[in-house]
């Protein structure tokens, strides 16, 4: 393992019965760094995770964690996770605290260190002022972020959310994914899975696309999107003669390809920033009359249509 | 072991917010006792006699020895016996409820007996008094072995030529009336008999620590139901220390229950439980064994409600089985012999035994108990090692 890798998955392989739920997944996470796995829901992420955190044994591959082997009955990798399960995992009749101060003597944090620690994490999270109440009244927000308090309270070098913000409001969503932001700019590293396409955007410094137990690909978004062949993708919506429009638009240097659909022009184009103006002048001149024109850059969803074949959202 | 006691604490802060389990554990059991000793306890306790009617229509040796053994069980306050003339006058005041249960030695039983021919006992029972008629049934049936004995030595000394022809009859009927060995075990049964208060009190005990021992194995599927399950294993902490703390858990709360229930039946029903160091022994062998076979059943279930039928079946059945409720295998031999399988029979044994006694002579049936514990347990790890599995 290189010794800049906080976590190190070679060559994971998972049955359950006839499905390979896993399938030769290998990726590492490096300190201070956001992994994301994203993929659709049975894609295999869960039970990456799991294997990750010793909670499944893997049929083949290794996993370890700074350094150490991580298997079903290895305890000393186990101190250096944080797991955030994808269902809640606290206890509704015990308060905050109670929930947080279980957990931490679960790893070995006892007397004035688990008392400090819970009332740094409750602050943390936002809990200060209910950690006396029993978990079962709080909001779902608020029992989504007392999840993620459990996780953190041991100070984990990797801490691992298994889509963290299923179910969740979009205020609750958004302070989750600012508490990560904040993780991650604090030195910890981050083992993130989602199909939320934006999350992974937004926190992940490297993505694997996975699909069917299959890592298809994965590096930065950028690397991804050239990866692919990726084009901004030119939308132009007015009335006149569409196709002389379109024409008008091969025509152009930097645009790859154009053609009507759905009553637009819809022209895959290099760097169309700078080719937009351009683009407006001659379809003016082939006697277009615009009123709508719009830019979309390729992401994710473009990266994982063209890997898998299909909508992330699908 | 800190694993083991956090997890064992934190189920047991759980289970005392669970007013459930007050109830179940405590409050139950004791209205139960309450209840039942009111109805039911004057015929379990050795304070009442049982009335019996008894036809002495063979006024020969095998009838005075019957009429010995009636008088024993009479002095020794177990039994309040009426003469009757005959059988009908017998039937009729057991059908008037006068008397539970009627024993009718027909004319000429003590000359069938010598003549080695059979002979037969009636026993009339009321199914309005269906305990005395079976008590009454178990007395007769001691004694109709013991007269078999006495006429089986008689045979057997006649045949070794140590006793004459004409010395036969008067050797069986000595036999026949001898004091059957039936009276001296009748004082032994009247001795190790608990009070109607002290046996519903210990039954119902047991019985529903049969809900709260069961509670470690459900309480794992509930932590898998509940998503909590991958956080613990996740933990770095052995995989068994969650069982065993939830394990713990359990006997600590069931042990905590029995506690209360002792001093309270004792106080409120006046229950007699005996040499409280011999009743603490029982109880810590009886929890381990109920924990242990409640657990095992609720390990073959996929859910936690899945698993608290289950052992609400089990612990029912048991209950009845091994007289929680009611003394079910008295004068039955193959129930009695079924009632050996449960920790109740066991455990209220030992109880009798103890009144009795003193504190060793419990041993026998503590151990008996932790046998069964231990022999659970082996059947149960496998199954419950799945329950921790992710």
């Amino acid at each position: 393992m290189a010794s800049d890798r906080i976590l190190d998955a070679v060559g994971l392989r998972k049955r359950f019965g006839d499905r390979e739920a896993v399938n030769d997944v290998s990726f590492h996470v490096a300190p201070g760094e956001t992994y994301g796995l994203l993929g659709p829901n049975g894609a295999g992420k869960t039970t990456t995770i799991s294997i990750v955190t010793g909670l499944l044994a893997a049929d083949a591959g290794t996993v370890a964690v700074a350094g150490q082997p991580m298997t079903p009955t290895a305890l000393a990798p186990r101190r250096d996770v944080g797991l955030v399960p994808q269902d809640l995992a606290i206890y509704p009749d015990l308060s905050a605290r109670e929930n947080l101060k279980f957990f931490g003597r679960l790893y070995g944090l006892s007397g004035g260190t688990l008392e400090a620690r819970a009332a740094e994490v409750l602050d943390v999270i936002g809990l200060a002022d209910r950690a006396r109440d029993r978990a079962k009244t709080y909001s779902g927000g608020m029992k989504r972020r007392l999840n993620i308090g459990i996780a953190l309270l041991h100070r984990p070098k990797l801490l691992i959310l298994d889509e963290p913000t299923v179910g969740v409001d979009p205020q609750s969503r958004n302070a989750i994914l600012e508490a990560v932001e904040r993780l991650s700019g604090a030195g910890t590293a981050v083992l993130y899975t989602t199909h939320y396409m934006e999350e992974a955007e937004r926190l992940c410094d490297r993505i694997g696309i996975i699909d069917q137990g299959r890592l298809m690909a994965e590096g930065t978004k950028g690397e991804l999107v050239r990866g692919i062949g990726g084009r901004d993708q030119l939308t132009v919506r007015g009335t006149g003669s569409l196709e002389a429009g379109a024409a008008a638009l091969r025509a152009l240097p930097g645009v790859e390809s154009a053609g009507v659909a759905d009553g637009t022009i819809q022209a895959a184009v290099v760097n169309a920033g700078q080719v937009l103006p351009q683009a407006l002048a001659v379809l003016t001149e082939a006697g277009l009359s615009v009123t709508a024109a719009n830019v979309e850059e390729p992401g994710l969803e473009h990266v994982f249509l063209a890997l898998t074949g299909k909508a992330l959202r699908d | 072991m800190n694993a083991v006691l956090t997890i064992a604490a934190k189920d047991i802060r759980q289970r005392l917010r669970d007013r459930s389990v007050f109830i179940i554990a405590i409050l139950a059991p004791l209205a139960l006792a309450f209840v039942f000793n009111l109805v039911f306890g004057g015929v379990l306790g050795g304070n009442v006699q049982l009335s019996v009617g008894v036809v002495d229509a063979d006024e020969g040796p095998v009838s005075d020895g019957f009429a010995g053994l009636v008088d024993s069980l009479e002095a020794a306050g177990l039994l309040d016996p009426t003469s009757y003339p005959d059988a009908a006058a017998a039937r009729a005041a057991v059908d008037d409820e006068d008397v539970g249960a009627a024993f009718v030695l027909p004319e000429g039983l003590s000359a069938r007996v010598r003549s080695g021919q059979s002979a037969t006992m009636e026993v009339i029972g009321n199914v309005d008094a269906s305990t005395t008629a079976a008590i009454a049934s178990a007395i007769a049936e001691r004694f109709a072995a013991s007269v078999r004995i006495g006429a089986l030595s008689a045979a057997t000394a006649l045949g070794a030529g140590v006793l004459a022809p004409d010395e036969l009859e008067a050797a069986a009927a000595e036999a026949g009336m001898a004091p059957p060995p039936v009276a001296v075990t009748a004082v032994e049964t009247d001795t190790r008999q608990l009070t109607g208060s002290t046996y519903y009190s210990a039954g119902l005990a047991i019985f529903f620590i049969f809900f709260i021992a069961g509670l470690a194995i459900t309480s794992m599927l509930g932590e898998r139901s509940g998503g909590t399950l991958p956080r613990l294993i996740a933990a770095p902490i052995p995989r068994y220390a969650v069982l065993a703390g939830k394990a713990l858990a359990s006997i600590l709360v069931s042990l905590g229950a029995m506690a209360v229930l002792v001093i309270g039946t004792t106080l409120l029903i006046g229950a007699d439980w005996g040499n409280p160091f011999g009743v603490a022994i029982l109880v810590v062998c009886a929890v381990l064994a109920v924990t242990a076979i409640m657990n095992a059943i609720g390990s073959f279930a996929r859910s936690a409600e899945q698993g608290a039928n289950l052992q609400s079946v089990v612990g029912i059945v048991m209950a009845m089985l091994g007289g929680s409720f009611i003394p079910i295998s008295l004068g039955n031999p193959v129930l009695a012999a079924v009632a050996r399988l449960t920790p109740n029979a066991w455990f209220l044994d030992g109880l009798a035994e103890l009144q009795a006694g003193n504190v060793a002579d419990v041993l026998p049936y503590a151990g008996v108990l932790l046998l069964m514990a231990v022999v659970w347990t082996a059947i149960g790890l496998p199954f419950m090692r799945r329950a921790v599995a992710a």
